[in-house]
């Protein structure tokens, strides 16, 4: 059985298609985050699975019903939105039982419930409290609260943590993931920070302008991106992406050939994309690496490393060093070297990732 | 509040000019309750000779003792009570679910209705027709007519329909993923949110219907249902020509002035008692801390 399921979902407003078809499954107790640049549809396509918004086209299910005809309160999900969205007028505990209290539980039970979610969330002291009277960071576990009480099938999250500082967002990402290995419910987040992406999805459905480039696990995304958009989209900085044509060993970039491991020759004289990441250069030559000419433009020390800002040619580059030697020394590097084996490949037209030969 | 000092000399001069005209405006406002008020504890003879100005000349409470030993009086008053509070229920009842449809995107033909009912701001059938239809429907003379007749009112469900407007879309998803239907979103969600402009139309519901004078002169015949408005009126018209009063008030001491004032300044109390409990409502903020902008 599946948890969610969409099949070539469209969604149009008039003339204007803003989904062109999305297939994705969630399996049940999944946790998979829609992550992608703001506008590519993606609190849509949450707005569609939550019964929020008319599905145009495609099939949608939920535990292997079709749903696309069902409202909102029939599809047994519950949602967090980007605002919190809690009642004003009311306190914490009945903004927890607004829900429990029309679906007509007992009185008893809703108030067991009410105290074992707050205890869960570290509200219990704060039951009787308004909104207004609340952090950013209480809201934010009231309405993950509301949602909670109602033990749905899936939750939706949409954007949770974007109004919350940098500081509380990485402790209530920390608590999401915990809650969600306590409770096992299927959850679709959405977000355009890849960081929350990496951190919290056991698969990542990357998104631009309404489809979807790309689904898989965090590493499986970081380590092999299916394309430029892809691989410019995750990590941290994101990856370095210069024009380049393959040679029978490796790829030109400018005057400089660097090495890749597989199969160049059949592919020789293709314009491609050369992408290599931040943190896989090194400042010192190894085995299997080739050195990349570069002028150092900024160094900006985060601590227990540094990122260098460099040119090579036209191409703007980022570097990630490690600052346990000498943050000085840094400012002196004129080139960095790159492991053949850690390279990335992409047709220079599709921006498609070119699988090699051995 | 900003230091005097701070002003520039043409900011103080604004502020004097700004505090003046508010001076002005109120006592504007402020005498005639007054004067009323004064003429009626005044005797008959200095209220007729136009000596009162300010305070009671020749204090007196005789034009209470007329009025209020006047069976017809108290009828008008309860008749007043029953159209007011009737009223108001009728029209809130009408008004909310109208302004709450009207403001969401998904009525069909909403742009339609809302033009139609802004319409009618404007443009109405007449008095004539008015009169017919309320004849033709069997509501002449009829305390019910009164209550049902003037029950919409679309300058009142476009106030509410703006405020309800402007309540975050997102009170609703919640509420709807919440399970809840329309009108529990209503009813729990935006009329609890809305307590503020809710109380503002009471008001103004209250105070027209209070004061509702015309179409009940017009369509009300019994004495049984008059409104104190049309008592009063009624008061004027009989106590001035009627010269066995005449004789009568000018050994008791009051006079068609005094009595009309004495009835006036009753009718005034209870809205000047409601207001208070009514005021409180106004307050700003409610919606702040429920959603981050
Ligand atoms: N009600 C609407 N009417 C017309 N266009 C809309 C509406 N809602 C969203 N869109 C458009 O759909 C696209 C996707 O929006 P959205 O799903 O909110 O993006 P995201 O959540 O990824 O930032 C955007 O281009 C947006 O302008
Ligand atoms: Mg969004």
């Amino acid at each position: 059985m599946s948890g969610v399921n969409l099949s070539g979902i469209v969604k149009s407003y008039g003339a204007m298609q803003v989904v062109h078809g999305i297939d994705l499954t969630v399996a049940e107790k999944e946790f998979v985050v829609l992550v992608g640049p703001s506008g590519c549809g993606k609190s849509t396509t949450l707005r569609m699975i939550a019964g929020l918004e008319e599905i145009t086209a495609g099939d949608l299910t939920i535990h292997d019903r079709r749903v696309n005809r069902i409202a909102p309160k029939d599809r047994d999900v519950a949602m967090v939105f980007q605002n919190y969205a809690l009642y004003p007028h009311l306190n914490v505990a009945d903004n927890m039982a607004f829900g429990l209290r029309i679906r007509k539980m007992p009185k008893n039970e809703i108030k067991t419930t009410i105290d074992d979610v707050a205890e869960i969330l570290g509200l219990t002291e704060y039951l009787d409290r308004r909104p207004a009277d609340l952090s950013g960071g209480q809201r934010q576990r009231v309405a993950m609260g509301r949602a909670i009480v109602r033990h749905p099938k899936v939750f939706l999250f949409d954007e949770p943590l974007s109004n919350l500082d940098a500081k509380l967002r990485t402790q209530m990402r920390a608590e999401i993931k915990r809650l969600h290995k306590r409770l096992g419910v299927t959850s679709v987040y959405v977000t355009h920070d890849q960081v929350e992406a990496m951190t919290l999805a056991d698969r990542i459905v990357v998104m631009n302008n309404g489809a979807i480039e790309q689904i898989g696990t965090p590493m499986e995304l970081f380590n092999n991106p299916s394309n430029t958009f892809v691989a410019g989209f995750l990590g941290s900085p994101p990856m370095n992406q210069m024009k380049g044509t393959l040679t029978d060993s490796g790829a030109l970039v400018g005057d400089v050939e660097i090495k890749i491991n597989g199969a160049t020759g059949p592919h020789a004289g293709r314009n491609v994309i050369v992408g290599i990441r931040p943190e896989h250069v090194t400042l010192t030559a190894e085995e299997g690496t080739s050195p990349l000419p570069i002028n150092l433009d900024l160094v900006e020390p985060l601590g227990s490393e540094a990122l260098l800002h460099a040119r090579h040619g036209e191409d703007n580059l980022v570097f990630k060093a490690n600052t346990e030697n000498d943050i000085d020394s840094l400012s002196g590097v004129n080139k960095v070297h790159i492991p053949a084996h850690l390279v990335k490949i992409f047709d220079a037209d599709t921006g498609k990732a070119l699988v090699l030969g051995d | 509040m900003m230091k005097w000092n701070l002003y520039s000399r043409g900011d103080k001069f604004f502020a004097i000019v700004v505090s003046v005209l508010i001076g002005l405006f109120t006592v504007a406002t402020l005498y005639p309750f007054i004067y009323i008020a004064a003429v009626s504890f005044s005797s008959g003879f200095a209220a007729q000779a136009g000596k009162v100005v300010l305070t009671p000349i020749d204090a007196t409470i005789e034009a209470y003792g007329y009025i209020l030993k006047d069976p017809q009086f108290w009828i008008s008053y309860r008749n007043t009570f029953i159209y007011t509070i009737g009223g108001t229920i009728m029209s809130l009842m009408f008004i909310i679910p109208c302004a709450y449809a009207l403001s969401r995107p998904q009525l069909k033909g909403r742009r339609f209705f809302n033009l139609f009912i802004a319409f009618t701001m404007w443009f109405n059938a007449g008095l004539i027709p008015f009169f017919l239809n309320m004849r033709d429907l069997g509501l002449l003379d009829s305390m019910f007519g009164i209550i049902l007749g003037f029950a919409i009112n679309a300058f009142n469900i476009i106030l509410l329909r703006n405020f309800f407007e402007s309540i975050p879309q997102s009170f609703e998803e919640a509420a709807r993923m919440d399970g809840a239907n329309d009108f529990q979103v209503l009813w729990k969600v935006f009329i609890p949110l809305s307590k503020p402009a809710i109380a503002t139309i009471t008001l103004f519901l209250i105070v027209a219907r209070w004061n509702g004078f015309f179409w009940a002169m017009v369509l009300l015949q019994s004495e049984s249902k008059i409104p104190l408005q049309v008592f009063l009126r009624h008061t004027i018209s009989n106590l001035s020509d009627d010269d066995e009063f005449a004789i009568v008030q000018t050994a008791a001491g009051f006079s068609a002035e005094t009595v009309t004032a004495a009835i006036i300044v009753c009718s005034i109390i209870p809205v000047l008692i409601v207001y208070p409990f009514i005021q409180k409502y106004f307050e700003k903020g409610i919606l702040l801390g429920g959603v981050k902008e």
